[in-house]
């Protein structure tokens, strides 16, 4: 046998023993791919069953979700249309919310009115009780004076009286002296002459009357006092009216009566009536000239 | 050259056989791998030629 047969054969048997050994080493190491696909198999079985089971959970789940959500949407509706009621509700109320705030806003400025017209009349009323206790003052100044002059009046009558009949006593002395005169002189057929007293006669002063003819005053008849036989007319001293004047009173072309006017203010003017034809009533006319 | 043949006063070879018995050891150990494949083959899959 040659040698390179025999270093064939060495060779031979050592890749042999070498293939077989890693032909062992893989085999005995390779994976169980029956085993395996056997516990696939049966894992996906068991996976099959479950995802049917859970297939059928599922169905289960959604039917009840449905009913849920029937209930949910009925539920819905009704709490929308509550919602709704509640809605037109609070508009009504806050409808009346803003008219009630507008009343209380009219009350507030009627009474905020109230009070400062009752802080003006309180002040008109405290200026009037101090106007009127000036009056009632003077009232009482002037009846303090009315009685002085009053006692003084009834003096100076007295006076007069005494005098009135020193006067009558005189004249009396005087009418007996000019009978005894006459009885004297009689008989010598003498007549006395008349005695002309040397203190002149005083005549008594009298106001001058007013020319009212070229003023041409027009106006109203304002208030009658009937009792007291007074007139107030429309015109006073600012349209040239003055104490003493007299209007003549008409209704249309009857006359009615006069109004010697003995207060003026400014606006209007008092007077007392005169040759009263007719009763005067408010709104005749009045007028210096007919 | 017979490999029996020995003539006195030869230096001593190795019999043939030894490479004889080398050859019987790998062809022993191929048939063992062999075997072994296909008990494995067997025992896993069931069939030693089809594919399962």
């Amino acid at each position: 046998m040659s040698a390179l047969t025999k270093i064939l054969i060495v060779l031979l048997t050592l890749s042999s023993i070498f293939l077989c050994g890693i032909v062992a080493t893989y085999v005995a190491n390779a994976d169980n791919y029956k085993q395996q696909h056997r516990d696939l198999k049966n894992e996906r079985d068991s996976l099959g069953e479950k995802v049917k089971g859970l297939t059928k959970q599922l169905g289960e789940k959604v039917a009840g979700k449905q009913q849920i959500e029937d209930k949910l949407n009925t539920k819905i509706g009704t709490l929308g249309s509550e919602i709704r009621e509640l809605q037109a509700s609070l508009n009504n109320v806050e409808r009346e919310k803003s008219l009630l705030l507008q009343k209380v806003n009219s009350w507030t400025s009627i009474t905020k009115d109230f009070y400062q017209t009752t802080d003006k009349q309180g002040q008109l009323l405290k200026n009037t009780l101090e106007e009127l206790n000036t009056v009632q003052a003077e009232q009482i100044k002037q009846h303090k004076e009315l009685n002085e002059t009053t006692a003084s009046l009834i003096e100076k009558m007295a006076i007069i009286d005494t005098l009135e009949s020193e006067k009558k006593r005189l004249v009396e002395e005087k009418v007996e002296l000019q009978n005894k005169l006459d009885q004297l002189l009689q008989p010598m057929g003498r007549v006395a002459v008349p005695v002309v007293p040397v203190t002149p006669e005083i005549s008594i002063a009298k106001p001058a009357k007013i020319a009212t003819k070229g003023i041409d005053l027009q106006g109203l008849v304002s208030a009658i006092d009937l009792k007291n036989s007074m007139a107030k007319i429309s015109i006073g001293s600012a349209d040239g009216v003055k104490d003493g004047m007299k209007f003549h009173v008409t209704r249309g072309s009857k006359f009615i009566c006069d109004i010697l006017i003995i207060d003026v203010d400014t606006e209007e003017a008092v007077g007392i009536l005169e040759l009263v034809q007719e009763t005067p009533k408010v709104g005749d006319n009045v007028s210096t000239n007919l | 050259m017979s490999p029996n043949g020995k003539t006195p006063g030869d230096k001593a070879v190795l019999p043939n056989n030894l490479y004889t018995v080398i050859l019987a050891l790998a062809f022993c150990i191929v048939l063992a791998t062999a075997g072994f494949v296909a008990y494995k083959c067997n025992l896993q899959y069931g069939t030693i030629f089809k594919i399962p």
